[in-house]
């Protein structure tokens, strides 16, 4: 044992966990069948003793035909109840097995994007940082470095939030009033682009705070603009956001002039999800989806080829009045 | 050592490119930089680049494919591909597909400017063709051009990667003499990569399917056990 501490189950080779696991399926359904064979014929042999018993008796007392009818129909449903138990337990086993499989298969392209995001900026860091130590002076290698950190920062904060998000970790809603507060945040989260990035804001005159977690929202708009910076791929990309109050609930739809993209409705929002050409970890509009119904809101994305990313937040109205 | 050679630069990581683009200018290389696969086919159309540094991801095509059209349209250019994904099979596939190396990011600028030199001597190596190399030559079935980095095979025409024209020209350079693979090694790898005896014998395997009438049955490129290869016939066209 001790000669294998520090192996988890990890350290099996997928090639020799896929054969144990075909192994144990292939035993589990040997047992399933024989067992199944091995209960039929139980049961007709069952049936037909039953059936002599039954005629050797006679017909004369119905009491004793209607015990033996009893016993049969106990023996059937017996089976059968045992059998389909057996089958929903082979049938849940798969099912498991093909979720399983499922979620390391994007444990593994995550693990992958994750590992791209990272090293790119890194690339570049160190182009930078090798360019100063050659005593290239220029303030642009400053400012990509710049760049460079943030986006490295930003990585690692979505990380961090997913496993906080994933792990039920909580979030503190307050009233957060949008007039301002949206401002200030966008412009502070769009500076970190540089002057590549335009944000037009049409808010309602009586716009009511919301009930929301503001680092959560915060976390979201960042999110957002990140994406359209990223697939918008233009010189400068524009982002269009308004506010309306709607039965008690706060719309703000997020809308830019990027490229588009045919990836549709709830595959824009899949975790570890990422399009053809995507450049990203699919995990940033996945978190923008979680925290929004985290809140008690919802988040819908639109896009097509050629009509930019349009985002949808419903949040809650909140009824209070916001401190000032 | 750059000789003002051309270099076409493939990336559309934006401070990734600039910042390549602009220390390759200052290592002596004139530079185009192209932030996707279209605009890399318009940079090879207008200007022959004499070595291609190519990303793997790109935002509108896959680096290895472009690749293959690079290598297609520009036979002569080197190929050297730039990723953040560094695992063995794409770095395996990226070789097959002609690439002339493969550097996983983060990398060292010295280390890059190494490789893109290294790569430019091989292929200047490949450009001084002996006299008898020159024009078209008959290796078995193929009709293979090495200025063109070609194949002919029943009218089909092969783009060559410049390892398989460097192994084929040194087997060529032989004929009827045995050439070691550790000669073929040396000649056609550089000293930074890590090639085996083993990497030879699979260039040999698609040469073999490119020249031989019955790749299983060897007649012209033949092994010579404990050795390396000999090949048997070359004819002038």
């Amino acid at each position: 044992m001790n000669a294998k501490a520090g192996q988890g189950s990890l350290s099996v080779l997928p090639a020799r966990r896929t054969r144990l696991i075909a192994f144990l399926a292939a035993v589990w359904i040997a047992l399933v069948l024989s067992l199944g064979a091995w209960w039929i014929t139980l049961l007709v042999r069952q049936a037909r003793q039953i059936g002599e018993l039954q005629s050797l008796a006679g017909s004369a007392d119905s009491a004793v035909a209607a015990q033996w009818a009893s016993t049969r129909r106990m023996v059937v449903g017996e089976s059968s109840v045992f059998l389909l138990l057996l089958l929903a337990v082979t049938a849940l086993l798969g099912w498991l097995y093909w979720r399983e499989n499922r979620r390391a298969r994007s444990m593994q392209a995550f693990f992958a994007a994750f590992t791209h995001e990272l090293r790119t900026p890194l690339t570049s860091i160190r182009l930078q940082a090798e360019a100063i130590a050659e005593g290239d002076q220029r303030v642009e290698l400053a400012r990509r470095l710049l760049e460079d950190s943030n986006r490295l920062e930003s990585q690692i904060d979505k990380t961090l939030e997913l496993a906080r998000i994933e792990g039920g970790g909580p979030l503190s809603e307050q009233s957060v009033p949008l007039r301002g507060w949206l401002d200030r945040t966008l412009s502070s989260i769009a500076a970190t682009h540089g002057p590549g990035v335009e944000v037009r804001m049409h808010l309602d005159d009586s716009l009511p705070a919301i009930l929301a977690d503001a680092a959560a929202v915060q976390m979201i708009l960042r999110n957002l603009l990140e994406n359209s910076v990223r697939h918008a791929r233009l010189e400068r990309v524009q982002v269009r956001l308004t506010a309306r109050a709607l039965n008690g609930k706060v719309l703000l739809e997020y809308h830019d002039n990027g490229a588009g993209t045919a990836v549709q409705g709830r595959e824009l929002g899949r975790l570890f999800g990422r399009g053809a050409a995507s450049g990203g970890s699919g995990v940033g509009l996945y978190l923008v989806r979680t925290l929004m119904q985290r809140m008690g809101g919802r988040a819908d994305f639109y896009s097509a080829p050629g009509e930019g990313f349009r985002a949808e937040l419903c949040f809650t109205a909140s009824a209070e009045e916001p401190a000032s | 050592m750059s000789g003002g050679a051309h270099v076409l630069v493939v990336e559309d990581e934006r401070n990734v490119g600039e910042t390549l683009a602009e220390r390759l200018q200052a290592a002596g290389y004139r530079v185009t930089l192209a932030a996707s696969a279209a605009r890399a086919r318009l940079a090879w159309r207008a200007q022959t680049p004499q070595l291609t540094l190519l990303d793997v991801g790109l935002p509108d095509g896959n680096g290895f494919e472009l690749a293959g059209e690079l290598r297609a349209a520009v036979p002569q250019s080197a190929i050297i591909f730039l990723t953040a994904h560094g695992n063995p099979e794409e770095r395996v596939r990226g070789l097959e597909l002609g690439a002339d190396d493969y550097l996983t990011k983060p990398f060292h600028f010295r280390e890059l400017l190494l490789r893109i030199q290294n790569c430019l001597k091989r292929a200047q190596d490949l450009a001084e063709l002996p006299g008898e190399m020159r024009g078209v030559v008959r290796i078995g079935l193929a009709h293979v051009d090495f200025e063109r980095f070609s194949a002919e095979v029943d009218g089909v025409s092969h783009a060559l990667t410049h390892k398989e024209c460097a192994v084929l020209r040194l087997l060529a350079s032989r004929v009827g003499k045995a050439v070691s693979r550790d000669e073929i090694l040396d000649r056609a790898w550089s000293a930074d990569e890590f090639p085996t005896s083993r990497t030879v014998d699979n260039f040999i395997v698609r040469l073999r399917k490119l020249v031989e009438p019955d790749p299983d049955e060897p007649r012209l490129i033949r092994s010579i056990r404990g050795v390396g290869y000999l090949l048997t016939e070359v004819l002038r066209d």
